[in-house]
């Protein structure tokens, strides 16, 4: 099997953590860090650690913002953040691809 | 080993992607095409006097075929501007959500025809009130079906199921005490199917994010 794929696999992205992160913000303009973390059962603390892995690779902004008089941070995808995605997303279809063809 | 875990990466996205996916498409749209249909629909059945029951029921039943074909029709041309199946997963959970309510509006309003409109067996069983129930039961099982459906749409569209519900079970307690007027149904559908989506297109159209192109 070609190694190829798997090495050129991003390292930020490919972590249980960080996965469904992008997965679910890949799927959404926009999400509250409440509902992501309701949705993915983390932790505030873990959640935190890896939007902040996230953010400090250009694959994620975060914004603060009042609603209701209630502070609220919502979080989305940023352009580079979206291509990382994508292209991780083929690698592992090139992956899965190459493994039948044997 | 490299493939089975690659596999089952593929899998996770595909199942948060579509679980966290909410439903949003051509929703301003569709909400003041059927705003601008109640609200038309209204003012011309008060004009043509369409109370008779079952002109009224009939003439009801018209409007939402004709909403619900346009509502069918803009989802479809924005699929496909976007290169997306119109049966998506986010539709499939609205729709699935949405049966319930649809299917027992459905239900009673084919009791009512053919019960000849008045309210059987019950107190006060007159035209008026009648005129007043029917319309109230609708909008509160829309009101239903808009909550249900809610879980998968935008956060917004949950609270448009409550007013919808308020509205309906006030029309519903005021016909009950005899505070409705022969007037009142097209007025009553007129505000809520009509006016309500309008609001909520508006608010939409100018509030709304674009969705990923994933």
């Amino acid at each position: 099997m070609n190694p190829e794929p798997f090495l050129q696999l991003d390292r930020v992205i490919h972590e249980k953590g960080r996965l469904p992160i992008m997965s679910l913000l890949a799927a959404n303009p926009e999400l509250a860090f409440t509902e992501m973390r309701d949705l993915l059962k983390m932790t505030d603390g873990n959640l935190s650690v890896h939007l902040r892995t996230l953010q400090e690779a250009g694959y994620v902004a975060v914004t603060k913002r009042f609603q209701n008089r209630r502070p609220l941070t919502t979080c989305a995808l940023t352009p580079p953040g979206r291509e990382a995605f994508r292209r991780y997303v083929d690698l592992l279809a090139d992956i899965v691809r190459q493994a039948r063809e044997i | 080993m490299q493939p089975d875990w690659a596999a089952e990466n593929l899998q996770v996205i595909r199942t948060l992607m579509e679980r966290s996916a909410i439903y949003r498409r051509a929703l301003a749209p569709m909400t003041l095409l059927a705003g601008g249909l109640g609200t038309v629909a209204a003012v011309a059945g008060q004009a043509l006097r369409l109370d008779a029951p079952r002109p009224f029921i009939l003439y009801w039943l018209g409007v939402a075929v004709v909403a619900a074909g346009g509502a069918a029709f803009l989802v479809r041309r924005q699929a496909l501007r976007a290169g997306e199946t119109f049966w998506s997963p986010p539709a499939r959970r609205v729709a699935r959500a949405a049966l319930p309510a649809a299917a027992a509006a459905a239900i009673f309003t084919l009791g009512v025809l053919l019960a000849g409109w008045r309210w059987p067996g019950g107190p006060g069983a007159d035209d008026t009130t009648a005129r007043l129930m029917m319309p109230a039961v609708w909008i509160m099982l829309y009101g239903l079906a808009l909550s249900a459906a809610g879980f998968f749409m935008p956060r917004g569209i949950q609270w448009l199921g409550w007013i919808f519900i308020a509205g309906g079970g006030g029309a519903w307690v005021a016909a009950g005490s005899g505070l409705g007027f022969a007037a009142a149904g097209h007025w009553l559908m007129g505000l809520h199917f009509g006016l309500l989506h309008l609001a909520y297109g508006c608010y939409l159209l100018f509030t709304e994010k674009p969705g990923p192109p994933l």
